[in-house]
């Protein structure tokens, strides 16, 4: 299997400005994958009870704000969490 | 189906013969009535597959809760501990199904293959682009071409261009999600950095971006 050219100049514009989008959330100290995996539960019952997650779990919520995997697995959660309430 | 606490989901999940059956049976129970509202935004539940899917799902679920279950900490209700899980099963099966019919070579030789035609527009071409714009988009490409080594380059391409999703383009890089994460965290803080060190931010570059 040969390895793609990856020469930047293949880079279409769109990714570009998503890269440069993504700049604006990223910090220094962020999150990994693993480390959301490992507290999701617990983030999506505060947000389900109303909680400030943004204030309680930042680095959490910046996380969520980057990775599109997490996000989707933290909504489904959620999802499960509010279709599952009685109420 | 009477509500357990999480003391006592642990203790009868540890246990042996009928209360342990019994346990097992009310959590297959709890996930396959849950995982139906994740995977509805992903599969119609009148698709042929749903069905199976949360059975097979759900199945998978109880042997990793008995495995990981030493790895509960009591920080949430152990029921959204067990959908945690039954979720990243299901959604790591239904990304991998997503892109099990796309030739994985094709994929990651063929450059041109994935991308839409939108997306590979020439920067220089249209007449509507200003030299703004145009600068930017050269200056901006230079700065990646110095600061991205070639395998988050590789990311981006996949993540980024192809739309993989990030087991799938972890598993074609020989990494795992949490390494690529990482990979693209070092990458997006270099530019951070270049782009500060050249007096720039994100703002402005996108703000040129946007003149046309
Ligand atoms: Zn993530």
């Amino acid at each position: 299997m040969t390895q793609p050219q990856n020469d930047t100049n293949q880079l279409p514009d769109e990714l570009i400005e998503n890269l440069i989008r993504s700049l604006e959330h990223t910090e220094d100290k962020e999150c990994t994958c693993d480390e959301v995996y490992a507290v999701v539960d617990q983030y999506a019952e505060a947000e389900f009870r109303g909680e400030d997650v943004q204030r309680l779990m930042p680095l959490i919520k910046q996380h969520m704000e980057l990775c599109h995997n997490c996000c989707e697995e933290y909504e489904a959660l959620l999802d499960i969490l509010e279709k599952n309430d009685p109420a | 189906m009477n509500a357990r606490t999480n003391e006592s989901w642990l203790e009868d999940l540890r246990t042996t013969g009928p209360v342990r059956d019994a346990a097992l049976d009310d959590l297959h129970a709890i996930v396959s009535k849950g995982l139906p509202y994740a995977l509805s935004r992903w599969l119609s539940p009148d698709d042929p597959l749903f069905t199976p899917l949360v059975e097979e799902v759900s199945q998978e679920t109880l042997l990793r809760v008995l495995d990981q279950l030493d790895t509960f900490e009591g920080r949430s209700m152990f029921t959204t501990w067990v959908h945690k899980i039954a979720i990243r099963i299901a959604l790591t099966e239904l990304r991998r199904k997503r892109w099990q019919d796309s030739s994985l070579d094709e994929l990651v030789d063929n450059e041109e293959n994935p991308a839409p035609e939108r997306l590979m527009a020439d920067p220089q071409a249209g007449p509507e682009t200003s030299t703004e714009r145009a600068d930017m988009l050269t200056r901006i490409r230079r700065i990646l071409d110095e600061e991205l080594t070639e395998k988050q380059r590789q990311a981006l391409v996949l993540l980024g261009l192809q739309d993989l999703p990030m087991e799938e383009a972890a598993r074609i890089m020989k990494t795992n999600r949490n390494a690529l994460y990482k990979l693209l965290h070092d990458a997006r803080l270099r530019l951070k950095r270049r782009l500060a060190a050249e007096d720039l931010n994100a703002q402005e570059v996108l703000s040129a971006f946007e003149s046309r």
